[in-house]
C-alpha cells in the first residue's frame, strides 16, 4: 500500500490550532500515503473537521506544516489546497440547489470558448470523469440539484472535486446523510477511487465503517492524535478505548442511602433531531431519587435529543414523560423548570449562558418565573444579584466578580456557574449533560462532587457523557445508547471499560453474566431487545 | 457594535450625528448655497420660535412612539418593518371609533377624555392584531417578516385609501379624509399655540417610553424577549416558548405602532386623511430606534433630531433655497452613517452569516 521510498502524499506536522482560549488541535501529526483511504475518527468535537479544514486552507494554523508530495505549502484559501490537489467535500453540501449538476460541477472553474462557458466540452469531461470511477451522475448532468436525492448529490460534489483536479479527497462524515444503502454505494465508490490511485482522508465516529473501508486509522480525541493503527491490526474494542480515552482515573465511591421511588420517567418515547430524522426509538427511562442514571454513549446516537425531550426542550413524537406520576408529555419547558426538573446543558455556550449578559443577568436565565427573584412578572434584581454572588462564591467561579460577561469566563467557570445556578432551582431531577465537557480538572472533581451531593440529598440524577470514567464513577446505573436505543442496562460495578466500549460502539456482548442483576435493567432495556 | 456600553452607543450616535452634519453642509456648499446660512436656517426652522419648536415637538411625539414600536420589536430580535401599516390600521380605527361612538356619550370633557381613551384602545388593538398577522406567519409557518410587513404596509396604505376616499368620505369634504372628529376630543392646547400639539401628546409618548423601558428590563416579559433578541437558543433553554414570544413581540410593537396614528388622527389631524400623504414616520423610526440603540428611552433623543429636521425643512427651503430633498438627504446620510450597518450586523447576526458579535 505505502510506498516507502517516495514521499508520503499529505503530511501534516506539529498542527495546532485554538480558536480563543479552545484548544481544537494541539500538536497534530498526520500522514496519508498516496492510494490509501486513511480514516479520521474521533468523537464530535474531537477536532477532525478542524484539523481537515487547515489543510484545505479554511483555516490558518497556529503553528505547524504541511507538506503535499513532499513540499512545504501554506494554503490561505481553499482555491491554494484545489491547486495544490486537496478536495474536500463537507458534511453540508456545497451546492446550489436551482442549478443543474453540469452547471454546479464547473461552477468557478467553466471552460470558456471566446469568454462563453463551453458546456459541450465541460459535458465530455465530466462524462470522462464518470466512466473512469464509475459514478453515475453523467444521466443527471441536466438535473437541478434540487431534484436529486442526497446520495446523489455527495457524488456530484465528489465529481465537482475530481473536476477540479483533486488528488486528494478529503470526506467529512460522509455516511452521516445516507441511507444504508447509499452508504454500500459510498464504500464501493471509495474503492474504486483507491484503485484509480486517489487518496482518501475519511472522517467519521463511526467503527465499523471505518474497519470496514480505511486502510490506516487515526484517532484524533479532545484535539489530540491519540495514535496511528493499520485498520488489519486492530479491532473496534481497541478503537472505542482509544475514542473515548480515560483522563483522570476516578475512584468508584461506593455509596451510603438506598435507591428510592421513581419520580420521572419516559415511556416508549421516540424523538425526531433536527433534520427530521428520528434520532431516539422508543426508549424507556426511569428515573429514582436518590439514583444517578448514567446515559453511556458516543456523541450523536440521540442523547442530546433524549436530554432535550425529557427537559421539555423538544417535543416527543410518541410515547408518554411523566413526573411523579403526573403526565407532563405536552408540558412547556417553563412548566418544567417551575415542576423542578433541572438542566445542566450539554452547548453552555450557546444554550447555558448569554454571552454579552454579565453574570447577575445570566443568574435569572431560567428563574425568571421563580420566586424570589421574580413576583407576579415583576423582577427583582436584587436578589438576582445576590444569588449570583452566592454562586460565584459557592462555586468558586473565576474572576468572582458578577458584573464581568459571560464571554469573558474560561469555559470551566462558565460552566461552575451553569451548575451552580440549576443547582440552585431546587430541582427534584436533574438532567446533566456532559456536564464536565472541556472542564479542568480540578473543576470535574467538584461538578462531580456536586452531583453526588445531589443524589445523597435525594434527587433523581440523570448524567449524560460519553466518557467511560465519569460515567462509571458517577452512575448507579449505566444505560448504553446506541443509534437512538438502550440497547443495553447494566451495572457498573460489574462492567469493565472494554466492555462499556464495545456497547458504546453498538457490540451486544457475549457474555450475558455482565447483565446487571438490580431489577431496574429489566424495565428499561430488557423490553424493547 | 450592538453589544457597546451606554457611553460607546451614546458617542456613536452624536459623533455620526455630528459627521451627517458635517457631511451635509459641505455638500450644501458645493452645490452653491451658503452652509453657514443653511445650519443657522436648521437650528431656526426647529427651535427659534415657539411655532417652530411647537412643530419640533409634534414631529417628535410621532417619532417617539413609532421608534418605541420598532425598538421592541428590534431588542427581541424580530423585525417589524410594518410600523408604517400598522399606524395606518391603528389611525383609521381609533378615528372610526371616536366617530361611531360619539353621539352615545355627553358632549363635555369628560365624554372627550373617554373618546379618546377609546381611540387609543382601538388603534392598540387593531394596531396589535394587524401586527400578530405577521408574527403567527412567522413563528408558525416560516415567512420571512421583513417581507410580510413590507407587504402588509402596501395593503394598509392601499385599502385605508380607498375608504378614506370612498365609504368614508363625508359628501362635502374637499379632501380626501373622513368625517371631523367631535371637537371636545381635541387634546389640550398648554404652553404652545399650535392647534397640530399638544403637551399632553408628548407627554403620553414619553409615558409609553418610560413604561416599556420599565418592562423591558424589570419584568420576566423584557427578560424573556431580550433574552430571546441576544441569543435565541439561552431563552428557549429559560423556558421562553419562542413562537409565542415572536408573537408576542410584534403584537406589542404593533399596538405601540397603532398609537401613533391614534395620535396622529386626535392630536395632529382631527380626522383621518388618505394614508399616502402622513409622513414616513413608520419607516423614519426604524432609523430612529437604531440610532438609540433599540433603547426605548435612547429613541426620545433621538426622535428629537428627527423631529427637528423634519420641522426645519419647509423653513429651509423658503429661507437659504435649499430644496427639501437636501433635508431628506441628511436624514440618509444619518441612517448612513449609524442605522444601515447596525441595521446590517443584526440581520447577519440572526442569519449565521457572520457579523462582529461573537
Amino acid at each position: 500500500m505505502s510506498v516507502k521510498n517516495e514521499p508520503a502524499k499529505v503530511r501534516l506536522e506539529g498542527i495546532t490550532k485554538t480558536f480563543g482560549d479552545v484548544v481544537a488541535n494541539d500538536n497534530v501529526d498526520f500522514t496519508l500515503e498516496e492510494g490509501t483511504i486513511h480514516a479520521l475518527l474521533g468523537e464530535n468535537g474531537s477536532g477532525k473537521t478542524t484539523l481537515m479544514s487547515v489543510l484545505y486552507g479554511l483555516y490558518d494554523q497556529d503553528e505547524g506544516s504541511i507538506y503535499v508530495d513532499g513540499d512545504h505549502r501554506t494554503f490561505t484559501s481553499p482555491q491554494d489546497a484545489m491547486n495544490a490537489g486537496v478536495g474536500m467535500i463537507h458534511q453540508h453540501f456545497q451546492l446550489i440547489e436551482p442549478m443543474t449538476v453540469l452547471q454546479n460541477v464547473i461552477l468557478g472553474h467553466e471552460p470558456t470558448v471566446n469568454g462563453l462557458v463551453d458546456e459541450d466540452a465541460a459535458r465530455d469531461d465530466i462524462e470522462e470523469i464518470c466512466s473512469r470511477y464509475g459514478f453515475n451522475v453523467d444521466q443527471h448532468l441536466e438535473t437541478p440539484v434540487e431534484e436529486l436525492d442526497l446520495g446523489t448529490r455527495q457524488r456530484v460534489e465528489i465529481v465537482k472535486s475530481l473536476y477540479r483536479g483533486a488528488e486528494i479527497l478529503i470526506l467529512d462524515e460522509p455516511t452521516a446523510v445516507l441511507t444504508p444503502q447509499e452508504v454500500d454505494g459510498l464504500m464501493t465508490l471509495m474503492e474504486d477511487l483507491r484503485k484509480a490511485g486517489r487518496s482518501l482522508i475519511f472522517i467519521s465516529h463511526k467503527l465499523d465503517e471505518v474497519l470496514q473501508i480505511a486502510d490506516q486509522i487515526t484517532v484524533l480525541r479532545d484535539g489530540a492524535a491519540v495514535g496511528t493503527v493499520d485498520a488489519a491490526d486492530t479491532h473496534e474494542q481497541e478503537l472505542a478505548r482509544m475514542m473515548v480515552g480515560r483522563e483522570v482515573l476516578f475512584d468508584r465511591l461506593s455509596r451510603e442511602t438506598s435507591v428510592g421511588d421513581p419520580v420521572f420517567a419516559a415511556e416508549e418515547i421516540s424523538v425526531l433531531g433536527d433534520r427530521g430524522l428520528e434520532q431516539v426509538s422508543e426508549v424507556d427511562v426511569t428515573v429514582r431519587e436518590s439514583e444517578i442514571l448514567g446515559i453511556a454513549g458516543v456523541q450523536g446516537n440521540g442523547q442530546t435529543e433524549l436530554a432535550e425531550a425529557l427537559t421539555g426542550l423538544r417535543p416527543v413524537e410518541s410515547g408518554k414523560i411523566s413526573f411523579r406520576d403526573a403526565d407532563i408529555t405536552e408540558t412547556g419547558r417553563r412548566r418544567r423548570i417551575e415542576l423542578g426538573i433541572g438542566y445542566i446543558p450539554g452547548d453552555r455556550q450557546i444554550e447555558g449562558l448569554v454571552q454579552n449578559y454579565d453574570l447577575v443577568k445570566n443568574a435569572l436565565l431560567g428563574n425568571q418565573t421563580i420566586e424570589p427573584y421574580a413576583k407576579n412578572g415583576w423582577l427583582d434584581w436584587g436578589a438576582v444579584s445576590e444569588h449570583a454572588d452566592e454562586i460565584i462564591e459557592e462555586f468558586d467561579v473565576q474572576p468572582p466578580n458578577a458584573s464581568v460577561r459571560a464571554t469573558s469566563l474560561s469555559g470551566g467557570n462558565q460552566q461552575k456557574f451553569i451548575v451552580g445556578r440549576e443547582i440552585g432551582h431546587e430541582p427534584t431531577v436533574m438532567v446533566a449533560a456532559h456536564p464536565t465537557r472541556g472542564v479542568d480538572i480540578g473543576s470535574i472533581e467538584f461538578i462531580h462532587n456536586r452531583l453526588i451531593e445531589l443524589r445523597d440529598d435525594g434527587l433523581g440524577v440523570v448524567v449524560i457523557s460519553s466518557k467511560l470514567d465519569e460515567i462509571q464513577k458517577l452512575a448507579d446505573r449505566i444505560a448504553v445508547m446506541y443509534e437512538g436505543e438502550f440497547i443495553r442496562t447494566v451495572d457498573p460495578d460489574e462492567v469493565t471499560e472494554e466492555e462499556l466500549g464495545l456497547l458504546m460502539a453498538g457490540k451486544r456482548l457475549e457474555d450475558e453474566s455482565v447483565d446487571a442483576d438490580a431489577e431496574p435493567v429489566e424495565t428499561d432495556s430488557e423490553a424493547q431487545s | 457594535m450592538l453589544d457597546a456600553t451606554v457611553y460607546e452607543r451614546i458617542g456613536i450616535a452624536v459623533g455620526s450625528t455630528a459627521l451627517a452634519l458635517l457631511i451635509s453642509l459641505v455638500i450644501v456648499a458645493a452645490v452653491g448655497h451658503d452652509p453657514l446660512q443653511f445650519a443657522r436656517d436648521l437650528i431656526v426652522g426647529s427651535f427659534g420660535s415657539r411655532r417652530a419648536f411647537s412643530r419640533t415637538l409634534q414631529f417628535t411625539t410621532l417619532f417617539i412612539l413609532a421608534g418605541v414600536a420598532v425598538a421592541v420589536a428590534f431588542r427581541a430580535g424580530v423585525f417589524n418593518i410594518g410600523v408604517q401599516g400598522q399606524l395606518i390600521i391603528g389611525g383609521i380605527s381609533a378615528t372610526l371609533a371616536i366617530i361611531w361612538v360619539a353621539p352615545f356619550l355627553p358632549n363635555g370633557v369628560g365624554g372627550g377624555i373617554a373618546l379618546a381613551l377609546l381611540g387609543l384602545i382601538a388603534a392598540m388593538v387593531t394596531g396589535g392584531l394587524y401586527a400578530a398577522f405577521p408574527g403567527v406567519l412567522k413563528a408558525y409557518y416560516g415567512a420571512n417578516e421583513i417581507i410580510t410587513t413590507i407587504m402588509l404596509n402596501f395593503i394598509a396604505i392601499g385599502i385605508v385609501g380607498w375608504a378614506v376616499d370612498g365609504p368614508l368620505r363625508p359628501d362635502d369634504a374637499r379632501s380626501v379624509r373622513t368625517d371631523y372628529l367631535p371637537d371636545n376630543v381635541a387634546l389640550p392646547q398648554l404652553l404652545f399655540e399650535n392647534p397640530n400639539f399638544s403637551i399632553v401628546g408628548l407627554a403620553f409618548a414619553l409615558v409609553v417610553a418610560i413604561v416599556i423601558s420599565i418592562v423591558m428590563t424589570r419584568t420576566s416579559l423584557g427578560y424573556d424577549m431580550v433574552t430571546s433578541g441576544h441569543q435565541e437558543p439561552a431563552a428557549t433553554f429559560s423556558g421562553v416558548a419562542s413562537k409565542r414570544m415572536i408573537v408576542t413581540t410584534m403584537t406589542l410593537s404593533g399596538m405601540i405602532a397603532g398609537l401613533v396614528g391614534a395620535i396622529f388622527a386626535i392630536m395632529v389631524q382631527g380626522y383621518f386623511i388618505d394614508p399616502s400623504g402622513i409622513g414616513n414616520y413608520g419607516f423614519d423610526a426604524i432609523a430612529v430606534s437604531l440610532l438609540a440603540a433599540n433603547n426605548p428611552l435612547g429613541v426620545v433623543p433621538a426622535a428629537l433630531l428627527f423631529g427637528a429636521l423634519d420641522s426645519s425643512s419647509s423653513y429651509v427651503q423658503i429661507n437659504s433655497g435649499v430644496p427639501v430633498q437636501l433635508i431628506d438627504g441628511i436624514v440618509g446620510l444619518v441612517v448612513l452613517f449609524v442605522a444601515a450597518p447596525e441595521l446590517f450586523r443584526m440581520i447577519a447576526k440572526r442569519t449565521g452569516l457572520g457579523g462582529d458579535d461573537r
